[in-house]
């Protein structure tokens, strides 16, 4: 609730004074420095790769600004609309790059600052997820890809008496099935949860169908590829398993923490979620591979909205950003996996092995996963339908649909046909 | 000579006496035409005109469509019921609790100064902290308030966030506790301008400090009553930012798994900067817009009576 009319609008007023005040000093230091200002969400590995730009580039100085996921994308909207604020690089997700796309006349056409000499490298389909529709305009350069698979506490395995050596680990789950049996085996034996979430199956095992949420004309396909993994996540639910923590929420952050899961999905990037969230469980974690084989989760792009001041600039930046030696050391750092398949041969990617992780060997194990992914057609209104049949998951976890599979599933279907209409 | 500095000054006196007021006050009006008027202008515009902000090509004028959509739309209705359940779970708490507060501060205290600064602590508290913190002490495991209630005997921890009757009071509970006080203190500051011997003539005839507050504290406080009122009513209505942060997903912004809790300006968020869909979003902030203003008026007259006053 909120009182002061008055207040408010004075502050509103006093901020537009300083904003205006504020814009004249803010171009630079004047001895002909430019200042690149990329907008980002989690940890793009960004931070020591800044420094050495900056120390080879005197002119140049970089701005990170990290904030949260959906609240960056819809920034980078907001400012699209408005006409001006955005950042001269912004990163965009897989999940919202088909939004952006369609909007490619707000975006350098990258294509015009040469960046075709570098479509060799990238997996196709990441270079299409990004061009335009007529193919004309390539409005960003991929980072990195999210090959799946699964993270697993190897102490807490060890109480429950199941094997903690990743190929054995691999070995207990082919199939899906499989691994919701080794989860009631573990939920047996410790009387704790096994997963964090329901969704954090669901949006994994999607990953793994050759046809998502929507196929190439834009049509609603909920019989395909969702209904398959809504089962998977209401068996999974069902069995028990769950511990109900709601991704990336405080909750779930603290989970990581007190071990309330067993297991998480993992894509390539979800390991330096886990490393900066509790980096106390170093060394307890591992990784073996997913259920059902590859499958893609996240990704995401690098763009310079036309509207930036300084576009040279940020393209010779993106350009530096992209090389191998950079897209390999952000590996290293925080295990975004390069969407560039040549890397995945260089040993300093085959051969990594990760502490964090009882030195499993992350390079082999996600370039693989990689390498055998299905890429998938993400819709336009992909974001809002998963968190539509989401919802309808959490809602059989706990609340009103709670344990009544069958009637989650017709509700799943009318909530995403909402969805897809709005 | 002697004349003309004299013309000047009393031209200037008159001026002074006629225009200053205007002067000194035109900040406020010009602040709101610009950030009050054109922003509803602006938007009854919008209201009128598909706007996908994921299709640029989709524009030009809708007419009412955006509007009649609305009228079907059962998301919208439920978010007008969380609206107005949420806002009577905590406005009539709030202004009842408000005016005992008030009256218990109105009386001789000790560190009386120490209670009055105190009750109006949660005001100043950053909304978004405190509805952090109660988002953790409403959380299913490990929240406060499901401790507290195993010890009054509840069988079960209740899952705050499943159902829309304890979602609704847990909201409500954040709003009631960060407007208590500073409600309290606007009725404080009225009932200071009233007579002592009124009082003391109520007590001879036998009136108890209930009787006191309900039959002579409250109908002479009457015109600050309708003003919470009024303010609550648009605040109430307007309820954004603890709806969204008791999520735990925040950026989802649906209010719950099955939007229990989702208030109107929590889906005018949602359509407009999750859906993308501006046109439809305006349609729905002036209806909310429409509602409050009906529901104000109706607030105001209904209080005025109450309180017993005449007109």
């Amino acid at each position: 609730m909120k009182r002061s009319q008055f207040v408010r609008m004075a502050a509103a007023g006093l901020a537009g004074l300083l904003l205006v005040t504020g814009c004249s000093g803010n171009s630079g230091g004047g001895d002909g420095a430019v200042t690149l200002k990329i907008n980002f969400w989690g940890d793009f590995g960004l931070d020591e790769l800044k420094g050495r730009y900056e120390a080879a580039n005197p002119h140049v100085r970089i701005s990170l600004n990290t904030g949260e996921y959906n609240a960056q994308h819809e920034d980078l909207q907001k400012k699209l609309i408005a006409g001006s604020g955005a950042p001269d690089i912004a990163a965009i997700d897989e999940g919202f790059i088909i939004q952006f796309r369609g909007q490619a006349d707000q975006f350098v056409n990258l294509l015009d600052k040469g960046a075709g000499q570098y479509q060799q490298r990238y997996l196709p389909w990441k270079w299409q997820q990004s061009l335009s529709a007529d193919g004309a305009s390539q409005i960003g350069l991929g980072t990195d890809i999210g090959g799946l698979a699964m993270c697993y506490r190897s102490d807490l395995f060890a109480e429950a008496g199941l094997p903690t050596e990743r190929d054995r680990v691999s070995a207990l789950w082919p199939t899906w099935d499989a691994f919701i049996a080794t989860g009631q085996t573990y939920t047996g034996k410790t009387g704790r949860k096994f997963i964090d979430a329901g969704t954090n199956i669901f949006n994994p095992v999607l990953g793994q169908q050759p046809v998502g949420f929507y196929d190439q004309g834009e049509t609603l396909r909920m019989e395909g590829g969702p209904k398959v993994a809504f089962d998977v996540a209401a068996k999974a639910i069902g069995a028990g398993l769950s511990a109900d923590l709601a991704a990336f929420s405080p909750e779930w952050n603290a989970g990581f923490v007190k071990g309330d899961f067993a297991v998480l999905a993992c894509p390539a990037w979800m390991q330096g979620h886990i490393q900066n969230t509790a980096p106390d469980t170093s060394g307890k974690w591992d990784i073996a591979a997913i259920p059902g084989g590859g499958g893609n989760w996240g990704g995401s792009f690098l763009t310079i909205p036309k509207q930036g001041r300084n576009i040279d600039e940020a393209y010779k930046f993106l350009e530096w950003l992209v090389q191998p030696e950079q897209q390999i050391e952000i590996f290293k750092k925080v295990g975004n996996l390069p969407s560039q398949p040549a890397l995945y041969d260089d040993p300093a990617i085959r051969d990594f092995t990760n502490p964090f992780f009882g030195n499993a060997p992350v390079g082999q194990i996600f370039s693989g996963t990689a390498e055998n992914l299905t890429p998938q057609y993400l819709g336009r209104r992909n974001g809002p339908t998963r968190v539509a049949v989401e919802n309808v998951l959490n809602r059989l976890a706990s609340g009103d649909l709670k344990g009544k599979a069958a009637d989650a599933w017709t509700e799943a279907v009318k909530e995403a046909q909402k969805a897809a209409q709005a | 000579m002697t004349t003309q500095p004299h013309g000047w000054r009393n031209r200037l006196l008159r001026f002074d006496l006629r225009y200053t007021p205007y002067l000194l006050i035109a900040p406020f009006f010009l602040l709101f035409a610009v950030f009050g008027i054109f922003p509803i202008v602006f938007n009854g515009v919008v209201a009128l005109r598909h706007w996908r902000l994921d299709d640029p090509t989709l524009t030009g004028w809708a007419g009412w469509a955006n509007f009649e959509r609305l009228l079907a739309d059962d998301a919208f209705w439920n978010a007008l019921l969380n609206t107005f359940g949420i806002f009577l779970l905590s406005t009539v708490p709030q202004l009842t609790l408000a005016l005992i507060v008030a009256g218990l501060l109105n009386r001789k205290l000790r560190a009386q100064t120490w209670f009055r600064v105190g009750v109006l602590l949660p005001y100043v508290t950053p909304l978004t902290a405190s509805t952090l913190i109660f988002a953790v002490v409403f959380a299913r495991d490990t929240g406060v308030a499901n401790w507290v209630l195993s010890l009054l005997g509840t069988a079960e921890p209740i899952d705050w966030r499943a159902a829309k009757w304890s979602s609704w009071i847990a909201i409500a509970t954040m709003v009631n506790w960060k407007w208590i006080g500073y409600n309290a203190l606007l009725y404080l500051a009225a009932m200071q301008s009233i007579p002592r011997d009124v009082y003391e003539a109520a007590a001879v005839d036998g009136a108890g400090p209930w009787r006191q507050l309900w039959r002579i504290t409250v109908p002479m406080i009457r015109p600050v009553v309708i003003f919470t009122v009024i303010l609550s009513t648009i605040g109430g209505l307007q309820l954004f930012t603890e709806p969204m942060l008791f999520q735990q997903n925040a950026a989802a912004a649906t209010g719950g798994a099955n939007r229990e809790w989702q208030t109107i300006a929590l889906l005018i968020y949602q359509v407009g900067w999750k859906d993308l869909n501006l046109g439809y979003a305006a349609a729905m902030s002036w209806a909310l817009f429409l509602i409050i203003v009906v529901v104000a008026v109706l607030n105001a007259v209904v209080t005025n009576r109450l309180g017993g006053g005449r007109r």
